[in-house]
């Protein structure tokens, strides 16, 4: 029987997607990330500052970002920008929020069931 | 570096995250804290509240720990499989050495004893220099494979089980393995080296093959041991 696919954590994903959507326009350092995200999103999404690091060395490790040390204002830095394979995986998950953010605002806002049942 | 992050530290090692994993995410989180302590500083706080502000927006030690200790391709090696970093890798390495040890002794019996049964005569000159050289590799090797065991457990904060059993397989290996040659053991006159694992005549007390595995063993955790002495001593002065 194929295993069904499910929605375990809605959560899930996300960092990933606000990461590669951010560098996808720009290379960026992790302090900048965190700025932008927060700024962008009206501080909704807010996490500990630092747990985004193990997500961008998860993603570099994927092949998804990559890095480069770089020296601004005689501060070193590590920048991260978006591969070729980072692009397409932006792409998939992009699809697959869409798609679930579309489902539960059919389901908020009453939807195709909802009326069905009126 | 702030003591909270040198605590981090200490729990991803123990965690068994891999140093070099644990070292970068530490370095981007001290630049990290320095950008939001000086944040907290333009926004008109003083130094001690700029920090403490700073950590806080950092993420707990809790936060901070679990989104590395989750993913498992930061874990080192010694700890995603020990049986192979303190069983296989010591074992592969162990018999590398033997055999370059082994093609050193052949080469020189080769050269420097031609005509000779065996390459265990007594040599004097450049001779005697290669072939002590050669044994002191052949000895020397699994005490620097046991020292290397030891440094990969200290900087890694690893429990002693595996690498204790890595050290104990290393020190059989070595104290158990005999060198024989012979240049009419084969038809063809060449010479002919093997190396076997038996424990041999016993001594008084023990074989001597196990006595000198004990011997390798003492050697191998000695250093380990001067360090943990020169550690409890810094801290009770």
């Amino acid at each position: 029987m194929a295993a069904r696919e499910t929605n375990p954590n809605f959560m899930n994903g996300v960092p990933e997607l606000l990461i590669l959507r951010l560098l996808r326009q720009k290379e960026m350092y992790g302090y900048e990330i965190v700025e932008a995200i927060r700024s962008r999103t009206d501080a909704v999404i807010a996490v500990g500052e630092g747990v985004v690091y193990p997500v961008l060395h998860g993603l570099e490790r994927d092949g998804a970002l990559k890095s480069r040390r770089k020296t601004v204002n005689s501060r070193s830095r590590i920048y991260y920008s978006v591969t070729p394979a980072g692009s397409h995986r932006l792409a998939d998950l992009s699809e697959a929020w869409t798609n679930l953010a579309a489902a539960i605002q059919r389901m908020l806002t009453g939807g195709d069931h909802g009326e069905a049942i009126k | 570096m702030a003591r909270p992050l040198n605590e981090l530290r200490e729990r991803l090692l123990r965690a068994g995250g891999a140093p070099r994993h644990v070292r970068r995410y530490l370095t981007e989180l001290a630049d990290h804290l320095a950008d939001l302590r000086a944040e907290e500083e333009r926004a008109g706080r003083s130094r001690a509240d700029a920090e403490s502000a700073a950590l806080i927006r950092l993420g707990g030690m809790d936060d901070l720990a679990e989104a590395m200790i989750q993913q498992r391709q930061f874990q080192s090696w010694s700890v995603r499989a020990p049986w192979a970093m303190f069983g296989l890798v010591p074992l592969f390495l162990l018999a590398g050495a033997d055999l370059v040890a082994l093609f050193i002794l052949w080469s020189g019996w080769k050269m420097f004893l031609p005509g000779a049964d065996t390459p265990f005569l007594r040599n004097d000159g450049f001779a005697n220099l290669y072939f002590q050289a050669d044994r002191a590799f052949y000895y020397g090797a699994p005490i620097f494979i046991g020292w290397g065991i030891g440094l990969i457990a200290a900087r890694q904060r690893l429990k002693t089980v595996w690498p204790t059993a890595g050290l104990v397989l290393i020190a059989l290996m070595g104290g158990t393995a005999h060198v024989h040659a012979s240049r009419t053991a084969v038809p063809s006159g060449i010479g002919h080296i093997s190396l076997d694992f038996t424990l041999g005549p016993t001594d008084p007390l023990l074989p001597y093959g196990l006595l000198h595995a004990l011997v390798i063993l003492t050697l191998m955790v000695l250093p380990y041991l001067i360090w943990r002495l020169q550690k409890a001593l810094s801290l009770s002065a």
